[in-house]
């Protein structure tokens, strides 16, 4: 059972466990980055200022691309409208889930069938090859809308993982227990079932993001990104549509895919060693 | 997961029964899939058809011969003026028979014929790589958690996390940039040589391997993370239950328990696979385009350049077919393998 540890509690977590105190660090570095990055460096990542294809140097420190935009405010204004398109997915994913998951968890029987099926039958349709075919449709895609897309395609395993718990939950003794003191429904899920869930969500939560940011991604490579603004995915985009790999222009794709990569690779981190912490058959030792 | 005894069915009906099922299953999530693709041209705003007649018409000033054919394929294709519920019957029949429309950038040539080609070598770079992604990483993920604690257990979860978390597209840049431009040891793109005839000679079958490497490299790293980590943590769970405690009480060797742990885990791991092949195909798609590889995503790419939406549905309609046939393949193999299946007891 998880109980609200005091803050002492996680400190020794923390330093107990070295896995957790990087992930944190690097998501907190890229989070700083994203948030304070295009403060500090305060360039137009639109402008057309710059000399072509220049490699990183003092003026420019992750140098320009061939239209001579400052790739480094690219990566610093991408990093922050990838990680809103990553939580904004996280958010829509989850309500839709918890929605439905919550709905068959707990009336059950009809209602139970009727959604779960709906539910199998999104799963089985690949979520990025059903979000190509709608985003097709749109001309104008705003960086919401995109998160939108990736949110409605994205929720099935979450519904189903939420009535899983539910239905686990239900015939746990300490929830009998409530029932039985007469507690009402809300009070029962506020305080029997959704401390129990927290990890769980949370978990959810982070995986999203990053479901959210490659998503993101992956659409823009192949041109149905949005088409407004300036994410990570639309940096690699034009790289793609330039040959910059093909052409040796090593530092147009490099950094914004080490982005990308060290942010889920963190908030991976950070999800496992919280569920290790929570989840006794993992713990080692 | 108690077994009941005595059967109450043979072995093989047993199996056909879960098929059936299986199979019904997948029919009904196909003709959902097909119905996406008849509602949603008709319900976004914008109307997607009124915005491909503008685009027919503006080539009309090239060809206005040929546009006139085009502009009666597609009015009779949407079936423009039946009501709505016999424009639906139209188009699952005509779907079902395999006519999925005429291409507009390609006129007159239907859309099958052009995604055919392309789907062969989509399918053969998506089926062997998941393949051998899916045996590396189920082993190295049942080592890594029979050896818990130690220096390999360790290297094979970070290089997971890591690998797993990596764009296919992008881990193709990065594999050209450093194969094909820095080394110059494979070609940069495509699906074979410029200039070569696909035929069944050994040099082609050899220039399409060479240019098969790094696509499949790149599928295979990437998802073989994501098995091992999932293996792992199945075989840890395994290890810790009764059977496992009392086979190793008795004094089971090794090479024996490692074997019934590794057997027991792989059983959802081929689940996993029906439903890994999906994420895995939506990657492989937006890699294609990186390789300019000639599969279905780089068809799809064109079709969107063009927007040429009889051509983008067809693809969608055909990858969701191929991917179900699929999917059915792994049920089978599934049915064969799981004692519970084959032989009866309970089986969610």
């Amino acid at each position: 059972m998880v109980s609200i540890a005091s803050a002492t509690q996680y400190i020794v977590i923390l330093r107990s466990n070295r896995r957790l105190a990087l992930g944190i660090s690097v998501f907190s570095a890229i989070l700083i980055m994203g948030i304070v990055g295009p403060i500090l460096y305060p360039r137009d990542p639109l402008s057309f200022a710059g000399p072509f294809e220049t490699p990183p140097n003092a003026q420019y420190p992750l140098g320009t691309d061939t239209y001579g935009k400052d790739l480094l405010a690219q990566l610093l204004h991408g990093t922050r409208m990838s990680l809103y398109v990553g939580v904004l997915t996280a958010l829509i994913a989850m309500a839709i889930g918890t929605l439905i998951g919550t709905l068959a968890g707990v009336r059950g029987g009809i209602i139970d069938e009727i959604l779960m099926s709906i539910t199998n039958i999104v799963l089985s349709i690949p979520s990025i090859l059903l979000a190509i075919l709608i985003a097709s449709y749109f001309k104008v895609r705003s960086i919401e809308f995109v998160a939108f897309l990736l949110g409605i395609t994205g929720w099935p395993w979450y519904a189903r993982a939420i009535r899983a718990q539910l239905m686990s939950l239900r015939e746990r003794e300490f929830v009998y227990l409530s029932k039985m003191s007469g507690y009402s429904s809300l009070r029962l899920a506020l305080e029997d079932l959704m401390p129990n869930m927290a990890t769980y969500v949370f978990m959810a939560f982070v995986l999203y993001v990053n479901t959210g940011i490659l998503g993101e991604a992956g659409l823009s490579i192949i041109g149905l990104g949005p088409t407004q603004g300036v994410t990570l995915g639309i940096t690699l985009q034009w790289a793609a549509l330039m040959e910059a790999f093909r052409r040796g222009l090593w530092w147009w794709f490099v950094p914004p895919g080490t982005v990308i990569v060290a942010t889920t690779v963190s908030l991976l981190i950070i999800a496992t060693a919280v569920d290790e912490i929570f989840n006794p058959r993992l713990r080692r030792g | 997961m108690e077994c009941v005894w005595p059967l109450i069915s043979s072995p093989s009906s047993r199996v056909l029964r879960f098929l059936g099922i299986r199979l019904a299953f997948l029919i009904a999530t196909y003709i959902v899939a097909i119905t996406i693709v008849f509602i949603l041209p008709r319900t976004i705003p914008g109307n997607p058809l009124a915005l491909l007649l503008t685009q027919i018409f503006q080539q009309a000033q090239a060809n206005p011969e040929a546009i006139r054919e085009v502009y009666r394929a597609l009015m009779n294709e949407f079936s423009v003026g039946k009501p709505l519920w016999e424009q639906y019957l139209d188009f699952l029949a005509r779907t079902f028979r395999g006519d999925l429309g005429t291409s507009i950038a390609f006129y007159p040539r239907k859309v099958v014929d052009l995604i055919m080609p392309s789907v062969g070598w989509t399918l053969g770079l998506l089926v062997p790589a998941t393949l051998v992604a899916w045996a590396i990483g189920n082993y190295m993920g049942a080592i890594a958690g029979y050896r818990r604690g130690t220096a390999f257990e360790k290297s094979v979860v970070g290089v997971s996390f890591i690998i797993s978390q990596i764009p296919y597209y992008w881990l193709a840049m990065l594999l050209t940039y450093i194969f094909s431009i820095r080394l110059g040891i494979f070609p940069s793109g495509g699906g074979y040589s410029v200039g070569l005839e696909p035929s069944l000679t050994i040099s082609f079958i050899a220039d399409v391997l060479w240019h098969y490497a790094l696509p499949f490299l790149s599928i295979v790293l990437v998802s073989l993370g994501g098995w091992a980590i999932g293996m792992r943590v199945l075989t840890i769970y395994e290890l810790r239950s009764d059977y496992m405690i009392f086979s190793e009480a008795l004094g089971v060797s090794d090479k024996m328990l490692f074997r019934y742990a590794f057997r027991n885990s792989l059983l959802p791991q081929v689940t996993g696979l029906a439903l890994s092949l999906g994420g895995v195909l939506g990657g492989q798609l937006i890699t294609e385009t990186v390789f300019s590889y000639p599969g279905t995503g780089y068809i799809i790419f064109r079709g969107l350049s063009t927007l040429d939406y009889p051509l983008i549905q067809g693809a969608f309609v055909i990858l969701i077919a191929s991917l179900y046939i699929a999917n059915f393949l792994v049920d089978f193999i599934y049915a064969v393998i799981d004692p519970r299946i084959r032989v009866g007891g309970e089986t969610s």
